[in-house]
């Protein structure tokens, strides 16, 4: 009988209803578009820096985030990775060697940094081969004689003097203080948007850093990528449990800490925008759920007397706020999810510099939504949330009704 | 079942110079069956007294006995249960649940009684059809007249089976037709099921039909007469 006497009571004034629900659905789908937005956007950032450099997990000897040594490597064989194969949300498995040489041509020379990695998979992982401007991708088949090939980012072969065709000295430190010297052809220039990438990148194959480097069968680094991002922690975790000590297991997070901090003031900025939003529809909120218990004071008083217990009372106003939050919780939903539905598969195109940026560095110029149902809760959770706060003072007052002013209809009976 | 008053005083604003005495060391007894009008001027005490008899006001002192117990020293959950299962109230403005419909409205304090939705749907169809409501059972109190509100009340007051009705100026705002078969259905469910009516009034037309009229005046007993009982 309350949840009905509840429901009823909500149309005795069904304009106030309908806009009190109107008010918390219009939040709910400016917060929801804007989160799925927001975190569309990190996704997709993360993604891209992600196949750019990083991956989304890479294991490392424990030592080499501090040394950066080519001392501290792992294992390149495929029996030690075969755990992280045999996890389903880990897409690709790339091995990699990261050091540091000198580059020298002609009477030119400068610090860089070398990549060694497997060219074709790499090549599917982060689309290198379409970053090429001059000359062409590694080959797939070399002769005995050929000297190993190299691709340098523009910046560098521009302050070299160098075009594809041109050779190229590395000098550096190789494995327990070998030395490490070679000549390399150069088979392509690449371009990268960011400068710092663009003045010192040269990538070469693994085969040939191995070589290089004099680390045998050995990597700097195993890089991973899930098939989502929210695949990530479980995986890092897994491979944490299963490596233990002997290696060390670093997330995206732990990977590019800049952009780890940047989304988290993003986020931030967002979310108090968000609440704000939620604490102008909260007052409203608020004026119509104490109006709806001070308006009805003899009412309420006519039940207690006729033997509803105050426990009841809140009660039944705690259903009808309830039905008014699931009201526009529901409103919110229903037109929300189309739109997002439409954003996921029309998403908004950026125009200008940022897309020029973009298109660049090889992404699509576009901001993708995330249809994370986690999103979808939380918002619901903070409605909820909301109307528990705003409902309070109204039920504390109702509480303390005096029956006999109330009977009376009196102002100040609660 | 008795209701027994003893030495009630109910003051207002005791802390000051002028303090206004509604009800004054009052002594009373109405018994199990008693068809009473309480009668007095406005602003005399009447309602005061029929809260606390009651148990929805406090007295400042002194003590509202049922069967001996002080329903003073219940606490407010108890004192929710003894009203809910003891005493039914009729008020001037009806005070019926305007969501709900004439049969609800009666069926809502069965089920607070913690009866089965059955039990509620037949003894509230019951009462209803017995205060003439029978063709009026789904329809909301805003299609109602006043009188016809009034029965509701009626009905929904007997539902409990309370053994004290409190009425407060139950025909005030009733035509004198109205007003006759109201009188009509509680006289005879006074008679027939032994239920006490306790009105506060200054309507002639409840005085005369009335068995006892206490005349009740600046918080204090004028009367207390038994009347003849009219051909």
């Amino acid at each position: 009988m309350l949840v009905k006497l509840a429901w009823r009571n909500l149309w005795r004034q069904k304009r106030r209803t309908i806009l009190t629900a109107s008010a918390l659905a219009l939040a709910l789908i400016l917060s929801l578009v804007m989160r799925c937005i927001q975190e569309g956007s990190y996704s997709a950032n993360i993604e891209n820096i992600a196949r750019l450099s990083t991956g989304l997990i890479q294991l490392q000897h424990p030592e080499f985030k501090d040394s950066q040594s080519i001392d501290d490597l792992l294992s390149a064989d495929p029996e030690f990775i075969d755990f992280a194969r045999e996890l389903s949300t880990v897409e690709t498995i790339l091995p990699r060697i990261e050091s540091f040489a000198l580059a020298a041509s002609g009477d030119k020379s400068k610090g860089i940094l070398v990549f060694g990695i497997d060219p074709l998979p790499e090549d599917i992982y982060s689309s290198l081969s379409k970053k090429v401007i001059s000359g062409s991708y590694f080959s797939e088949r070399q002769n005995k004689g050929d000297k190993p090939q190299v691709l340098i980012a523009e910046g560098l072969a521009r302050q070299l003097g160098l075009q594809p065709g041109d050779e190229l000295v590395l000098y550096g430190q190789g494995y327990r203080g070998q030395t490490a010297a070679g000549l390399f052809t150069i088979q392509g220039i690449l371009h990268f948007p960011m400068p710092q990438l663009n003045n010192q990148l040269v990538y070469m194959s693994l085969q040939s850093a191995q070589y290089l480097y004099s680390t045998g069968d050995l990597v700097t680094s195993w890089v991973l990528h899930t098939d989502s991002l929210a695949d990530v922690e479980q995986a890092a975790s897994a491979l944490k449990q299963y490596y233990q000590q002997g290696v060390n297991v670093r997330d995206w997070l732990d990977l590019s800490p800049d952009l780890a901090q940047q989304i988290l003031m993003d986020r931030t900025s967002g979310l108090i925008l968000m609440y704000l939003l939620y604490g102008i529809v909260g007052f409203g909120l608020f004026a119509t759920l104490l109006m709806m218990t001070l308006e009805r004071q003899r009412e309420f008083a006519v039940m207690l007397a006729t033997g509803l217990l105050r426990s009841k009372l809140l009660k039944l106003i705690c259903i009808e706020s309830a039905f008014i939050g699931l009201l526009g919780i529901i409103i919110g939903l229903l037109i929300a999810f189309p739109i997002l539905i439409w954003l996921l598969f029309n998403p908004i195109t950026l125009t200008g510099e940022t897309a020029q940026l973009m298109l660049e560095m090889g992404y699509d110029p576009i901001i993708p939504v995330l249809l994370d149902p986690q999103l979808f809760i939380n918002q619901i959770v903070v409605v909820l949330g909301l109307l528990v706060l705003c409902l309070i003072y109204p039920l504390l007052r109702l509480y303390k009704i005096d029956l006999v002013s109330a009977l009376k209809g009196g102002a100040h009976a609660a | 079942m008795s209701i027994k008053l003893e030495q009630l005083c109910k003051t207002y604003n005791v802390d000051t110079d002028f303090p206004v005495h509604a009800v004054n060391h009052l002594d009373l007894e109405i018994k199990q069956g008693e068809f009473v009008a309480v009668m007095g001027p406005s602003g005399s005490g009447k309602t005061t007294l029929l809260n606390m008899l009651g148990g929805i006001d406090t007295p400042t002192s002194g003590k509202v006995l049922i069967d001996d117990n002080n329903i003073l020293e219940l606490h407010d959950k108890q004192l929710i249960a003894f009203r809910r299962d003891n005493i039914g109230f009729i008020f001037q403005d009806y005070s019926l649940l305007p969501v709900l419909t004439a049969l609800e409205n009666v069926e809502f304090v069965m089920q607070l009684q913690g009866h089965s939705e059955e039990e509620c749907r037949k003894r509230a169809t019951d009462l209803l059809i017995r205060v003439g409501l029978a063709e009026h059972l789904h329809k909301r109190p805003a299609k109602l007249s006043g009188g016809q509100q009034q029965r509701v009340a009626v009905a929904r007051a007997l539902a409990p089976s309370p053994k004290f009705v409190m009425a407060d100026e139950p025909t005030a705002n009733l035509d004198a037709k109205s007003t006759a078969e109201l009188l009509d259905i509680m006289q005879q469910l006074n008679e027939q099921e032994g239920t006490t009516f306790i009105f506060s009034t200054h309507d002639p037309r409840v005085i005369s039909r009335a068995k006892r009229v206490i005349v009740f005046e600046d918080g204090l007993k004028k009367e207390d007469t038994i009347q003849a009982e009219s051909p």
